[in-house]
């Protein structure tokens, strides 16, 4: 039996004037998609690219001078302290107080997914909340957990009972 | 008649097929393999390490210059279609 062909005089003016099926619209077909694959790993060069192109132009400038933290009685052993540095952009950094005259300051972004890390005084070590990362509170080493770099660390030096942190070996 | 490409495609009818799943493949191991050096570089750029970051983006390249070449391999639509069109 011969389907019905619609007359044209019955059909509304959109569907003459925009004559593509919706199911042919939204069809993906195999060719299509491996286009866009081969396309997207054009795209994914192009942003290995930009790394490199952002790491040659913006390098990391090294923090300059000393910066003022807290008093040294702020912090008790087993303790720590947050405080953040002003620049380009704000870091936030944990002062650590180890033991008596035993200093330390680190970056407080996780290096895995920049969660605020936190020393705890019981493990003796500095904890990443999100994903149970786990620094040395003495070197900033990764010790167990996904991070996979080790927490950028400051100097600290004290000076007439003030707390002040600078760039490592500067 | 039967011609060279008749007698080819009744010996081998999923040719196509085959041909457009093998490319398929190799289009996401290479997409994955950038993914993988995409996040290497990052990591080691930011501890410094330029070496990698520049190796990973030249390997990338070449990756993705071998998923354009890969695509002249793909099969021509289906012609019954076209001929649909014609007629």
């Amino acid at each position: 039996m011969k389907k019905a062909v619609p007359d044209p005089q019955d059909m509304p003016n959109w569907k003459s004037d925009f004559p593509i099926q919706q199911k042919k619209a939204t069809h993906v077909s195999r060719r299509e998609f491996a286009k866009f694959l081969a396309l997207f790993s054009g795209t994914l060069a192009l942003a290995n690219g930009v790394i490199v192109i952002r790491s040659l132009l913006f390098p990391a400038k090294p923090l300059e001078g000393e910066h003022y933290v807290c008093q040294e009685t702020d912090v008790a052993v087993g303790q720590m302290f947050q405080f953040k540095i002003e620049g380009a952009e704000t870091v936030p950094y944990i002062l650590v107080h180890l033991e008596e005259s035993e200093w330390r300051a680190f970056e407080q972004k996780c290096t895995h997914l920049t969660c605020a890390v936190r020393y705890r005084e019981d493990l003796k070590k500095i904890e990443c909340p999100c994903h149970h990362g786990f620094f040395s509170a003495d070197t900033g080493e990764v010790l167990q957990g996904p991070p996979p770099r080790p927490l950028p660390q400051l100097q600290v030096v004290i000076k007439d009972g003030k707390v002040y942190v600078k760039e490592k070996n500067a | 008649m039967s011609d060279f490409r008749s007698s080819q495609n009744e010996a081998h009818p999923n040719k196509t097929n085959s041909l457009m799943l093998g490319i398929i493949l190799l289009l996401v191991l290479f997409v994955s393999i950038q993914i993988w050096f995409l996040f290497g570089a990052l990591n080691n750029a930011l501890q410094d390490n330029m070496y990698f970051a520049i190796t990973t983006f030249v390997g990338s390249c070449l990756l993705a210059l071998a998923s354009f070449f890969v695509l002249r391999y793909l099969p021509d639509p289906l012609k019954a279609e076209r001929k649909k069109k014609k007629g």
